[in-house]
């Protein structure tokens, strides 16, 4: 059998991009996952306070001290005089009172213990430093190109380090002073005191070292015009590093950036140049404060908290994080990534020409329903990335037909085989045709053979019945050639019967059916408001969860008419979580059960969690996948029509029901004869092999040509362990095998069937 | 010079081709899929040259080794 979808080769090369990379930058930038916290944004000394706050409400103050000095090389003097803030921008301060940061980092300065790695496997730099003059600036410049190796002397009139330290950091306590006094020892910084710092001295000594730095006032002494550029915090005509500062976080701001110029100069580079963005920033992040419950800080006694204090108060504290999505999709949450890193990966997947695309799966598991969109603060769309990409990789020939090449036949079997067109009998032409999706027809054959017949009952102008797919298969799979072809064969049809109105049965056709400006397009639930219920429907009596389509996502008018029409029915409606725009996909969208059927179980999993059974919806696919998951499921047109079928057909089900509602209908209504499309032979099927079948993605009708095939050829072998004949026919890109055992002459039981796409042949020498 | 084989089962007398009635054997094949080839051996009809694929190789191998290649 010839394949209807031809397979792509892997060899041959195609460079066509159909993303540009401004299109993704401008989308990946939606995501604020990324974004620094408010309070880390705010620092100019980036210190990861999200981290070090975390650290401390778990009781690690030696990780929160190692953090702290990332920024800090003495971690009281800045706790102390740091103006914080940090503090200030903390989001609890809309709600209560912010985290008490820079009380918190005090308790880390006193309580974490000093790590005893630091400078084991690090090597002294070779250039020297040499810094005059006295002041919290010197102090913090030695303390940052101490941490950065370079050999360090400080040159000050100081007697010794007690008066010095005195001096630069008179706002601290006896108990801090003590400590910072400790470390400044302990540091590998050499003083030389009792100087006379005079312009002569420095003459002097510049020319042993390497790096030279200054107090403001010393470097005035030196060089009575000296002007610090402040980005650099150098007098760049002598290359000499000065500073002051207006304040504590001012002057270890200043120290920083010099400590930069400093390594930028050892290098004999521009100090100018690439120093990254430095100070603070602004932050786009996204916080949910719905959470926020601890809203007043622990008191901060005068001596400072107590290790406990500290850990209460950090725990306060909601760790900043935009997950928005990760919260309400099953299918990010699977890849753990958040979407901006994940669109990033998939579009650098599409621009890959020659090797592995390890992030095909990825991209074709999304739903495409369009949850993120409505959740995310600022609308980033994973859909349209992952559609994009899809398209992209198909029009580059190197998406591979596997993931959607059953669904995509389905598609074809649905427009084709199962295809029907038909004005309402005693009409050429009608004012509306009745549209229910292929879902409907697969699933609840019965619900849709009633609804046309009340629809065209009740209703003027005469209504016509198309059973078929409205493309969406074809567009979600990224096979435009396809959606194209489908769309030009649906509008010649929907030509024929006088371009009707469209009454879709299912919120994704009306979508997608929508999209084109030539139609006039509205659901069975608006027209069902209208006309009012059919008699003898009927609601269920007791209550029951309504989960609403992503196909009706953004379009309240649907939502608000599915809603009116349950009421009048006499249901009970249950909202579960995350219900209308926030509705998460049941997992058929966007082809995820096809290419990803464990990600399509958690999407599946994730509505059901959302509330109690028993369900309804108004989407075919949300029914069947509800019903397979082992829910009571209702479709809203099921309970219309009292036609409750409760069922969960398996795939060759599906296309038995739409087979048998075509042959059905044509014959009751036009009277129409199809020919016979029973096999010549017998099958029965083990329980097993249905099973089997259904999982594998195998039909009765593949088994049935496999039979066919072997009658014909009598090609099969006998295996004497299991006893089992086994069969074989290349159908399409697919090979299927078949075992079973005879029943007499015509007559089968099949008990195995597997396939695989790769040919077999036999091969010489 | 003899390809080599990337795969080989031996079918130890306990497959028989229906059609020709005799034994299978082992035999030289030939996976083929997206321009790729990859030969084998496996249990061949010696007289009608049918090539069976078990089961376990249809669900193992050869299903990973296609995953890989639409992949690239």
């Amino acid at each position: 059998m010839k394949s209807r979808i031809p397979e792509r080769g892997s060899t041959h090369v195609y460079n066509v991009s159909k993303i540009s990379k401004e299109e993704i930058d401008s989308m990946v930038e939606r995501c604020v996952y990324e974004q620094p916290p408010f309070c880390n944004a705010a620092c100019p000394l980036k210190l990861d306070t999200r981290a070090l706050l975390k650290a401390v409400a778990a009781g690690n103050f030696k990780k929160a001290l190692q953090l702290y000095e990332k920024i800090a090389p003495f971690p009281l003097i800045l706790s102390q005089g740091c103006e914080a803030p940090c503090e200030a921008k903390c989001r609890l301060c809309e709600r209560g009172d912010g985290i008490a940061i820079r009380a918190i980092e005090s308790a880390v300065a006193r309580f974490g213990e000093q790590s005893k790695l630091g400078g084991v496997f690090r090597s002294t730099k070779k250039q020297k430093a040499a810094i005059f003059g006295s002041g919290l600036f010197v102090l913090f410049l030695a303390g940052e190109l101490e941490k950065k190796m370079y050999p360090v002397t400080v040159f000050c009139a100081e007697p010794d380090e007690e008066m010095y330290l005195r001096g630069a950091a008179p706002f601290l306590d006896d108990a801090a002073f003590t400590l910072e006094l400790k470390r400044l020892k302990r540091k590998e910084i050499r003083f030389v005191f009792g100087c006379e710092i005079t312009a002569e001295f420095f003459r002097q000594k510049r020319e042993e070292y390497q790096i030279l730095g200054a107090s403001e006032a010393a470097a005035k002494t030196f060089f009575p015009v000296a002007e610090c550029t402040p980005d650099v915090m150098l007098y760049e005509k002598e290359n000499l590093i000065m500073g002051s500062g207006s304040g504590v976080m001012d002057t270890a701001f200043g120290a920083k950036k010099a400590a930069l110029t400093a390594d930028r100069l050892a290098q004999n580079l521009d100090p100018r140049n690439t120093r990254g963005r430095e100070g603070a920033v602004e932050s786009k992040l996204y916080t949910d404060l719905s959470q926020a419950e601890a809203l007043t800080r622990v008191p901060i006694p005068l001596e400072g908290y107590s290790r406990d204090q500290a850990m209460e108060e950090a725990r306060r504290c909601l760790q900043c994080r935009c997950e928005e999505c990760l919260k309400t999709c099953a299918y990010l949450r699977h890849y753990g990534k958040h979407p901006g890193l994940l669109a990033r990966e998939i579009y650098n997947n599409t621009q890959i020409i020659m090797g592995d695309h390890q992030l095909n799966k990825p991209m074709n598991s999304c739903a495409l329903c369009g949850q993120c969109t409505a959740v995310c603060p600022n609308g980033m769309d994973m859909a349209r990335v992952c559609h994009m990409a899809r398209e992209n990789m198909v029009a580059t020939d190197k998406m591979a037909l596997a993931p959607h090449e059953f669904a995509l036949l389905d598609m074809l079997f649905s427009n084709e085989e199962a295809f029907l067109s038909r004005p309402q009998p005693g009409f050429e032409t009608c004012k509306y045709v009745f549209f229910p999706g292929c879902q409907a027809s697969a699933v609840a054959p019965e619900t849709v053979r009633a609804a046309w017949e009340d629809l065209s009952t009740r209703l003027e102008g005469g209504v016509a019945l198309m059973l078929g797919c409205c493309g969406a298969i074809a567009d979600w799979a990224g096979r435009r050639e396809i959606y194209d072809h489908t769309k030009a064969f649906l509008d010649a049809e929907l030509s024929k019967l006088g371009d009707p109105i469209v009454i879709a049965g299912c919120p994704t056709c009306a979508k997608q059916l929508r999209s084109r400006e030539s139609l006039e397009v509205i659901g069975i639930w608006d027209i069902l408001l209208q006309l009012g219920l059919p008699e003898g429907a009927k609601g269920l009596d007791r209550p029951a969860a309504l989960h609403d389509a992503c196909g009706a996502r953004g379009d309240s008018v649907t939502q608000n008419a599915i809603r009116s029409l349950a009421k009048q029915l006499g249901c009970d409606l249950k909202e579960p979580k995350d219900a209308l725009d926030r509705a998460p996909c049941c997992g058929y969208g966007g082809l995820a059960g096809y290419a990803n059927p464990e990600v399509a179980a958690e999407l599946t999993e994730q509505c059901i969690e959302r509330g109690e059974g028993p369900w309804i919806t108004y989407c075919m696919a949300c029914r069947d996948r509800f019903a397979r998951a082992g829910q009571e499921t209702h479709h809203l047109l099921e309970l219309i029509y009292g036609k409750d079928a409760q069922n969960a057909p398996d795939i060759s089900e599906k296309r038995r029901n739409r087979r048998a509602l075509k042959r059905d209908l044509l014959l009751e209504y036009w009277n129409e004869e199809t020919k016979g499309m029973e096999p010549e032979f017998k099958i029965t099927y083990t329980l097993e092999a249905r099973e089997m079948m259904d999982q594998r993605m195998i039909l009765t009708e593949d088994v049935e040509n496999v039979l066919r095939a072997m009658r014909k050829t009598g090609e099969a072998v006998l295996d004497g362990e299991s006893g089992l004949i086994i069969a074989r026919a290349r159908l399409g890109n697919t090979t299927f095998w078949v075992g079973f055992t005879e029943e007499g002459a015509d007559a089968y039981i099949v008990h195995r069937a597997y396939s695989h796409r790769m040919q077999v042949v036999r091969r010489q020498g | 010079m003899d390809e080599r084989s990337y795969y080989t089962i031996d079918p130890e007398g306990k497959l028989k081709c229906l059609k020709c009635g005799v034994p299978l054997e082992k035999g030289k094949a030939k996976f083929l899929y997206l321009d790729n080839g990859f030969p084998v051996e496996l249990p061949v009809c010696p007289k009608c040259g049918f090539v069976y694929v078990p089961e376990s190789l249809a669900l193992g191998k050869v299903l990973s080794v296609e995953k890989a290649l639409e992949d690239k």
